[in-house]
């Protein structure tokens, strides 16, 4: 026995959840996609927040952009939606965590979230309070998904047969 | 059969298919976290993969100019005992304004036979053109250094410096900016056209990257960064590291 209220819930909920799906994938393809092209830069953004030896920072920023592309892929089809929103938050949550970092340290780089970053010229004033509420309402689409990760259009759906 | 039976019996019926599709989602949820992780981890070597693919062919294709110094890296200026080291990249702006700023002091300091300059020219800002100019202007700038006239050349390309976005100078460009500052032999326009230097740039980018060189300018008096490069700033340091 549902109430309206309840029902109501079973229908939106899956549609709010589906935005949130796709709005996060959207996000990994596009910033993936921004970096994929020049993968020597990508290793220098990631060195340029002075956490990893350079040629760690090479590897993990040749890594990345793959990696962003493919969470969005999955994401897109819809495809372990739950643990993909779980891995994406964590992604979110390391680059959230590097940006506080570089802010503590005085650092005046190019966050490298959505191109190839590296150092800011003189003048330049970096905006990280801006680069972590962006991430940080990323983290809310990824927290949504996994707290609700039931969506439509999905290849989970398709897979438990119970959807739609 | 009695209506109370029957009602069991459609419950049982409802019991083993709900139990059905839970065992279903657990399988397919355990499939699908299991695809999901093996989709993340090749796509993160092919990353890898492609990459040290790419570092290889440009190892393969460097040719370091016999006059670089510094292990092969910079191009010097002056005979001074203070070295002076600076990464520049010719697309980058503020590089323009430092030289604009800096240049005369720097230019006193080596006639007054002080400093060494290591000019490290660097390709960071690649994609501000959509010719990869970085590395084609720091390609060319080590031609100019094989005609001897590197100083010369590094002057003209900041003059001649092209708008970010812009598709930077082309190579007919760059060979006429040579002509400028004498460098009017074939081996330098060829040295152009051919990139022969191009792929030295990358792995002076690389050395650069690798020794802490985050951003350009980047200036070091006597092995020590400026935290803002000026000409105060650089006088002041020599001073220090000379006394």
């Amino acid at each position: 026995m549902e109430t309206g209220q309840q029902a109501r819930r079973t229908t939106v909920l899956p549609w709010i959840s589906t935005v949130a799906r796709l709005g996060l994938a959207a996000v990994w393809l596009i910033a993936g996609g921004l970096k994929i092209g020049d993968l020597a830069a990508s290793g220098r953004a990631v060195n340029a927040y002075q956490i990893f030896p350079y040629d760690v920072a090479k590897v993990i920023g040749a890594a990345q952009p793959f990696l962003e592309i493919a969470l969005g892929l999955l994401l897109l089809v819809g495809l372990a939606v739950r643990l993909s929103a779980g891995i994406s938050a964590a992604f979110l949550l390391i680059f959230i965590a590097g940006i506080v970092s570089a802010w503590s340290r005085g650092l005046a780089i190019d966050c490298g979230c959505f191109s190839s970053g590296g150092e800011l010229g003189a003048g330049a004033s970096p905006v990280y309070g801006w680069d972590i509420a962006r991430d940080a309402g990323f983290l809310v689409l990824a927290g949504f998904l996994l707290w609700r990760p039931r969506t439509r259009y999905s290849m989970d759906g398709v897979l438990m047969g119970d959807e739609q | 059969m009695s209506k109370a039976t029957k009602d069991r019996a459609a419950q049982a019926k409802r019991i083993v298919a709900e139990q059905k599709a839970r065992e279903r989602r657990r399988v397919v949820t355990l499939w699908t976290s299991v695809a999901v992780v093996a989709v993340l981890v090749i796509a993160g070597l092919v990353g890898w993969g492609i990459f040290a693919g790419q570092e290889k062919d440009n190892a393969g294709s460097v040719t370091t100019p016999p006059t670089a110094v510094d292990g092969g890296t910079a191009f010097a200026r002056g005979e001074g005992p203070v070295t002076i080291d600076i990464y520049e990249d010719f697309m980058c702006p503020i590089c323009h304004e430092f030289e604009d700023a800096a240049g005369p002091t720097i230019t006193q300091l080596v006639d007054a036979k002080k400093v060494t300059v290591n000019y490290h020219p660097i390709a960071i800002l690649d994609r501000y053109s959509t010719t990869e100019y970085s590395t084609r202007a720091a390609g060319a700038a080590a031609a100019a250094a094989q005609g001897g006239k590197f100083y010369e050349y590094h002057e003209t390309l900041f003059a001649n410096q092209p708008e970010e976005g812009s598709a930077g100078l082309d190579n007919a460009k760059l060979i006429e900016l040579g002509k400028g500052v004498g460098l009017t032999s074939q081996t330098f326009a060829d040295a152009v056209n051919n990139k022969t230097y191009t792929g030295w740039a990358t792995k002076v980018t690389d050395t650069a990257s690798g020794s802490g060189v985050t951003g350009t300018p980047t200036v070091l008096v006597a092995g020590k960064k400026l935290d803002n490069p000026s000409a105060q700033a650089l006088t002041a340091a020599v001073e220090a590291a000379a006394a």
